[in-house]
């Protein structure tokens, strides 16, 4: 397939390690990826703050920078940006080509595990992770079903994993319970937010796993930076890199 | 963030968790509520169709609303029940007090009603000569600490026994340093006892009341709405409008997700249905709006009066656990409390003490979409140019920022630069706030674009 990469502004500029895994890893698969230019941020950290007003110029920069792209699907490693992007384009642009735009988005597990599914994996990865499960993956892109919710359950963030072998997988305590990063109700609302990465940090370095694996490199980083600050013998990995690992 | 700097959410959130461990027993004791909701949720195959039936049902009834009531009046009435209604908090004090004054009521013992919390009626009737007496038990606790309660169906889960002991110590004068709850329990259960038995009228709030049957429901553990209701002549019922539900199937619903979702219980030990005065006695119910017919004019803000008042929302917010209930400057803490309080939070800070994480959306008996609509009173805020946490000067340079590849290019460059060779100080006010708490990043040494170039060029 042709895939154009979704790269926020976050994975560029402080986890460009992320984006190199997730096009090597595509590359791997066989896909042809591009990397559209002017693309900046998706406007999250604005409409979330309820500023739509300071979001328009900066979701619309992202959107033209797809419109037109020739590509059968855009692939971004980070959910809460990809959530935000569709909502985003939506409110502001309700033109036919903004849909197609919308239509092609995909967040990377998703896209492994709805659209190009991985065939094999070549190589084992024998370490114990403990998934990250990230609030807007989980509740609003439906990665994997909320433990809020009763009945069937699925996992796609799981069940891409698990087929690497070699790996074993683990949850920590309060599993997906917010880690409290929450864009900038990390600075606002610093004590409370500290907090909850405190306790999801401890709670990932309890499980014993090398690894606290996640999806969404917002969360990762935050997790990250409580991790070293309580020098927690873990270390934070984006799914991109144990994919690109494996394959 | 003006004016009442220390009611802002993140300043009082900061004073509650400079005791961690404290933090922690807070955090732990509710979460041990929405494990025991997810057992009794679970236990039930149907439980995702009661969500969703209990949420179309609460809809429909908030889109008939006027002719619901009208029915609910006209049942009541032929039951011979006294309707009133109040269009505010003060409206619905003075109804109270007339009703009580009519009848010469010195003492009222009153039970699970955070209307009147809403209304500030016992401080309006503590004036006017009236002793109020809470009979919850966790109500008569945080009413002899004169205190408000910090959670809707827990509201003294902030107390730990020890503090409860010694307040009943001075209270009731239950023996020094007993913290014992059995015997804390029964000296409580003694003392409210006398209460009931002298007291001349008694008050209850409404779960739902039952438009075809002109009935009202209320719902305990304890018992105490009814100990009240049975023993004086005087019997008084204040509900939101947003109480009614069309018939007992609809009640029944709502019955199984309530307590299930509140603390695990199958159903509330006690859920009485009134319908009618005792003999020779009166039954009046008054029915407020005070801002809930200005809510439904919003559709996104409409769908918080679908809220049955269960107290999920509240057990599974990870803010709402690490914060405690009196940072949200409104009676309703946690994410109900902001979507029915933001509107009255003169510091403007409580729709952003949130991450919008979602959990209570989910965890919602009646599908109330919590997360959107705490999103939505930011976005209303915004746009009223109420920003808190000085948003309001950063917000326009960060969407500037972002819009622009040169200046987010230039500056990240910078920050990566600064991150390496200085840590601690990354652009303001980011660094501060992070850098207070957390490591700093590590920074890389170039952008994935730059490295997109230069190897894939």
């Amino acid at each position: 397939m042709k895939i154009a990469l979704f790269i926020p502004c976050l994975v560029n500029q402080m986890v460009p390690e992320v984006g190199i895994a997730t096009l090597e890893l595509l590359e791997k698969l066989g896909h042809q990826v591009i990397l559209p230019a002017g693309q900046t941020c998706c406007g999250q950290p604005m409409t979330n703050s309820g500023c739509f007003n300071e979001a328009k110029k900066t979701t619309l920069k992202l959107l033209n920078a797809f419109k037109g792209v020739e590509c059968d699907a855009i692939v971004c490693p980070a959910a809460s940006c990809l959530v935000a992007a569709k909502e985003n384009f939506h409110e502001f642009d309700d033109s036919p080509e903004a849909q197609a735009v919308i239509e092609k988005l995909y967040e990377l597990t998703e896209f492994l595990h709805d659209v190009a599914p991985i065939p094999a994996f070549s190589k084992p990865f024998p370490h114990k992770i403990s998934l990250q499960m990230s609030c807007h993956g989980i509740r609003m892109l439906e990665l994997a079903t909320p433990s809020e919710q009763m009945g069937p359950r699925m996992n796609k963030f799981e069940a891409v994993l698990a087929a690497i072998p070699q790996i074993d997988i683990v949850y920590p305590d309060r599993q997906d319970e917010c880690c409290g990063f929450g864009g900038t109700f990390a600075v606002d609302e610093g004590a409370v937010s500290a907090k909850m990465g405190k306790d999801k940090a401890q709670a990932h370095a309890a499980t014993g796993a090398k690894y606290a694996v996640g999806f969404d490199p917002s969360c990762l980083l935050h997790i990250d930076g409580m991790v070293r600050r309580q020098k927690l013998p873990i270390e934070t990995r984006h799914i991109a890199q144990i994919i690109n690992a494996a394959l | 963030m003006s004016t009442s700097t220390s009611n802002v959410h993140a300043h009082k959130a900061e004073i509650f968790c400079r005791d961690e461990s404290r933090v922690d027993w807070h955090s732990k004791a509710l979460w041990a509520l929405r494990e025991k909701r997810d057992r009794a949720a679970g236990s039930i195959p149907e439980w995702e169709q009661l969500r969703q039936i209990g949420s179309e049902m609460k809809l429909h009834t908030l889109t008939h609303l006027a002719e619901y009531l009208e029915e609910f009046e006209q049942n009541c009435i032929k039951n011979d029940i006294k309707v009133h209604w109040a269009k505010d908090g003060a409206e619905h004090n003075r109804i109270v007090h007339e009703i009580l004054a009519k009848h010469q009521v010195k003492k009222i013992v009153k039970s699970k009603s955070m209307l009147t919390e809403e209304c500030h009626m016992n401080p309006y009737l503590e004036e006017r000569g009236i002793e109020v007496i809470d009979t919850d038990l966790g109500e008569r606790i945080i009413q002899l600490a004169k205190m408000p309660p910090s959670h809707i169906v827990v509201p003294a889960i902030h107390m730990k026994k020890e503090e409860v002991g010694d307040l009943f110590h001075q209270k009731l004068g239950t023996d020094a340093g007993a913290s014992d709850p059995l015997y804390l329990t029964r000296a409580a259960r003694r003392h409210l006892r006398e209460q009931f038995l002298s007291a001349d009228a008694a008050m209850t709030g409404v779960n739902m009341a039952i438009a075809d049957k002109g009935a009202v429901v209320v719902c305990t553990n304890e018992g105490n709405a009814d100990m009240g209701a049975n023993l004086p002549k005087l019997q008084l019922h204040s509900m939101g409008i947003d109480k009614v539900v069309p018939d007992l199937d609809s009640a029944a619903v709502l019955l199984r997700t309530l307590a299930r979702n509140a603390t695990g219980q199958p159903i509330t030990t006690y859920s009485s249905f009134y319908r009618g005065p005792q003999d020779g006695g009166e039954m009046h119910v008054i029915i407020v709006d005070n801002g809930r017919t200005d809510m439904l004019k919003d559709k996104i803000l409409a769908e918080s009066l679908k809220c049955i008042r269960c107290g999920g929302c509240l057990n599974t917010c990870p803010v709402y656990r690490r914060s405690g209930g009196y940072s949200y400057n409104y009676t309703i803490p946690g994410p109900i409390g902001i979507a029915v309080g933001a509107q009255h939070d003169d510091t403007n800070s409580i729709a952003w003490a949130c991450t919008l994480c979602g959990s209570c959306s989910y965890v919602c008996p009646t599908k109330v979409p919590l997360d959107k609509i705490i999103h939505h009173h930011r976005r209303l805020k915004a746009e009223a140019g109420k920003l808190p946490y000085g948003k309001s000067s950063y917000m326009p340079l960060v969407g500037k920022f972002m819009a622009s590849e040169t200046a987010l290019n230039c500056s990240m460059a910078m920050a990566r630069t600064a991150l390496k060779i200085l840590p601690g100080s990354l652009l303001k006010p980011f660094s501060g706030a992070w850098g207070k708490y957390r490591e700093l990043p590590v920074a890389p040494n170039s952008s994935f674009e730059a490295w997109f170039k230069k190897n894939r060029g």
